[in-house]
C-alpha cells in the first residue's frame, strides 16, 4: 500500500473516537474550568460587569470550611500513599516469589477488590465501624467502652476505606516492576554481605521506583477523587473536596463554587500526572 | 529465611485487610433482623430475597446492564480502530491525538458528569438514558484502546503483510487476520470495561434523573433512607457475582495481565 494511503486511512480511524472524546469529553468538562474564571454579569449580586479573574477562587480559600476540606484532602491522599507503599514492598515480594502453581489464584485475589463494586467494598465498614457495628460490639463486650462510640463518619474511617480501595493499585505497580528486578541481584547483594534491610534500600528499592512512583500517583489521584468512600464513611461532617463538590451543586445550587472545585481537582492530578511523566523522564535519560 | 517469612507474613496481612470485610458484607447480608447490628443474632435469606424481588433495584439492574453493554459495545467501535491505526498506521500529530484520547483517565470523573449535564443535556435537553451513555462510552474508550493497542504492538506485522502480498485488502487483512488474532484482549477489553461501566459511581451522580437510575446509584439512594440491611444483601449478591466473574476471566484468559 501507498505511504500517503496508508495515512489517510490513519486519520480516518481515529476521527471518531477524537471527535467523540472532544465533544462529549473535553468540551464539556472545559467549559465548567473556564467557567471559574467568569466573574460579575447580569445575575451577580454586586452588579459587576461580566469580566474574568480569580475572585472565586480568592473567595473560596476565604472559607475556613473549604480550607479544611482541602488540607484534609491532600493530607488523606498523601498518607493513603504512604501506608499503601509500606504494606505493598512486602507483600508485592512475597507475591513474586510465590510458586508459579498459585501465581494464577493470588493475582485473582488481588485483583477481585477492584472489579468489585465500591458501595460493596465500602458498605463493610460501615458494618464494622457503625453505632451497632462489629468493633462497639467487642468495645461494649469487652467493657473497653460505656456506650457505642462513634466511629463511623471519621478521618479514620475515610482513611481505612481508601486504603483498601486503593491498595490494590499500589500492589499490582510494585509486583510489576518486580518482576522485571532478578532475583540473581538481590541474590548477589546478600551473598556480598548486604543485610536484609541494605538489600531493600540500596537496590530493590531504587530498581523499583518506577512501579512505586506510577502506583503512588494512582493512589494519590484515586484518593483525590473518589466519591462513594467518602460520602459512605465522612459523610456531611468529614468532607473531601468530591463530596463538598457534589453538595454545592446538588443541595446549594452553588455552580460557582462547584467550578472553583472542578479547577483545583483537575490541577491536582495535572500537577501529580505531571510530576510522575518528569521523574520517570530523568530517571531513564539519567 | 527470615525476611521471606516477613514478607508472607505481610501478605496474608493484606489479603486479610482486601478479603476480609467480603466476609463481613456475606455475614451481614444473611442477617434477619429488620435493622443492620454485627453480629446478626439470626441469619435467613430473607432481605436477599427481598432485594431481588425489589421492583427499583430490578430497573436500576436493567438500567446498568443496558448501559454497561451498549457503552462497551460502542467503546470498542471507537477504540479498537485507534489502536490499529496508532500500531500501524499512525496519523500525523499522534502524540497529541494520543493525549486527548487519554484525557478520561486523567479527568476525575465527577466533572465528566457535571460538565455533560450543564452544557450539553440541559443545554439540548437531551434524554437521560442517552446522557448517561455518552457518559460511559467516554470513560470507557481510553480502556479499549490500551487494552487492544497493547496485544496489537505484540503481533507480528508480518503476517498481514503476507496476506496484503497475496491479494487481500486492508479490511479482509484486518477481519481474516488481524481480528481472530486479537480476539483474547478484546474479549478482556470488554469484560474491563463492562465491569468499569456496571461499578461506575462519580460520572452517573449527576446524569441519572427521574426514573432512570444506576444499580449504584439507586444504592446510594437506598442508603441514605434506611438502614435495614438489603444493601448488604445487594452487597454479598455483587460479590459473589463478581468472584465469578473475575475466576471465569482470569482462567480464560488471564486477564489480570491487561490491567
Amino acid at each position: 500500500m501507498v505511504a500517503h494511503d496508508k495515512k489517510r486511512l490513519g486519520i480516518l480511524l481515529v476521527t471518531p473516537a477524537l471527535i467523540f472524546t472532544v465533544v462529549c469529553f473535553l468540551l464539556p468538562v472545559l467549559a465548567l474550568l473556564v467557567d471559574a474564571f467568569r466573574v460579575g454579569g447580569p445575575d451577580s449580586v454586586d452588579g459587576a460587569a461580566l469580566h474574568w479573574g480569580v475572585d472565586r477562587f480568592i473567595a473560596f480559600f476565604a472559607e475556613p470550611l473549604h480550607r479544611q476540606v482541602f488540607l484534609r484532602t491532600l493530607r488523606i491522599a498523601a498518607l493513603v500513599t504512604l501506608v499503601s507503599a509500606l504494606l505493598s514492598y512486602p507483600a508485592a515480594q512475597a507475591i513474586v516469589r510465590v510458586s508459579p502453581r498459585y501465581r494464577g489464584m493470588v493475582l485473582g485475589m488481588m485483583i477481585l477488590p477492584l472489579m468489585v463494586s465500591p458501595i460493596a467494598r465500602t458498605y463493610a465498614w460501615i458494618v464494622l465501624f457503625g453505632r451497632n457495628g462489629a468493633i462497639n460490639s467487642v468495645l461494649l463486650h469487652l467493657g473497653l467502652a460505656d456506650e457505642p462510640q462513634r466511629l463511623l463518619f471519621s478521618e479514620m474511617a475515610v482513611f481505612v476505606g481508601l486504603l483498601q480501595l486503593l491498595l490494590p493499585l499500589m500492589l499490582m505497580s510494585l509486583v510489576s516492576s518486580m518482576e522485571n528486578l532478578s532475583r540473581d541481584i538481590t541474590l548477589a547483594a546478600s551473598t556480598l554481605g548486604a543485610n536484609a534491610w541494605q538489600v531493600f534500600t540500596r537496590v530493590t528499592l531504587p530498581l523499583t521506583q518506577e512501579g512505586l512512583i506510577v502506583g503512588g500517583t494512582l493512589v494519590f489521584t484515586g484518593c483525590v477523587t473518589a466519591y462513594v468512600t467518602p460520602a459512605l464513611l465522612g459523610g456531611p461532617k468529614v468532607l473531601m473536596l468530591e463530596t463538598l463538590l457534589y453538595q454545592k451543586v446538588s443541595v446549594e445550587s452553588d455552580f460557582g463554587t462547584a467550578n472553583v472545585i472542578a479547577v483545583i481537582l483537575v490541577l491536582m492530578t495535572l500537577a501529580v500526572n505531571a510530576g510522575l511523566k518528569r521523574i520517570s523522564s530523568s530517571r531513564s535519560s539519567a | 529465611m527470615k525476611e521471606g517469612l516477613f514478607s508472607r507474613a505481610m501478605l496474608w496481612l493484606v489479603f486479610l485487610f482486601l478479603l476480609g470485610p467480603f466476609v463481613i458484607v456475606f455475614l451481614a447480608g444473611f442477617s434477619a433482623g429488620e435493622t443492620l447490628v454485627f453480629p446478626p443474632s439470626s441469619y435467613s435469606v430473607r432481605w436477599i430475597i427481598e432485594v431481588l424481588g425489589s421492583e427499583e433495584f430490578q430497573r436500576a439492574f436493567r438500567t446498568s446492564l443496558e448501559i454497561g453493554l451498549l457503552a462497551t459495545v460502542i467503546a470498542l467501535l471507537l477504540g479498537v480502530p485507534v489502536a490499529y491505526a496508532m500500531s500501524r498506521m499512525p496519523p500525523p500529530g499522534m502524540g497529541a491525538i494520543k493525549q486527548i484520547l487519554t484525557s478520561p483517565l486523567i479527568i476525575p470523573a465527577m466533572l465528566v458528569g457535571l460538565g455533560l449535564l450543564r452544557h450539553v443535556v440541559l443545554l439540548v435537553d437531551a434524554p437521560v438514558f442517552l446522557g448517561l451513555l455518552v457518559g460511559h462510552i467516554g470513560l470507557l474508550t481510553p480502556y479499549a484502546v490500551r487494552v487492544v493497542y497493547a496485544s496489537l504492538i505484540n503481533l507480528r506485522v508480518d503476517i498481514e503483510e503476507a496476506a496484503i502480498t497475496l491479494g487481500a485488502s486492508r479490511a479482509q487483512t484486518f477481519f481474516l487476520i488481524v481480528l481472530p488474532n486479537i480476539r483474547s484482549a478484546v474479549i478482556a477489553a470488554f469484560f474491563l470495561a463492562f465491569v468499569t461501566s456496571f461499578n461506575q459511581v462519580p460520572v452517573s451522580l449527576f446524569l441519572t434523573g427521574p426514573g432512570i437510575s444506576t444499580l449504584p446509584i439507586e444504592m446510594l439512594g437506598h442508603m441514605e433512607n434506611s438502614f435495614d440491611p438489603s444493601i448488604a444483601a445487594l452487597s454479598t449478591l455483587l460479590v459473589l457475582f463478581t468472584m465469578a466473574f473475575v475466576l471465569a476471566t482470569e482462567k480464560l484468559l488471564g486477564i489480570s495481565k491487561y490491567m
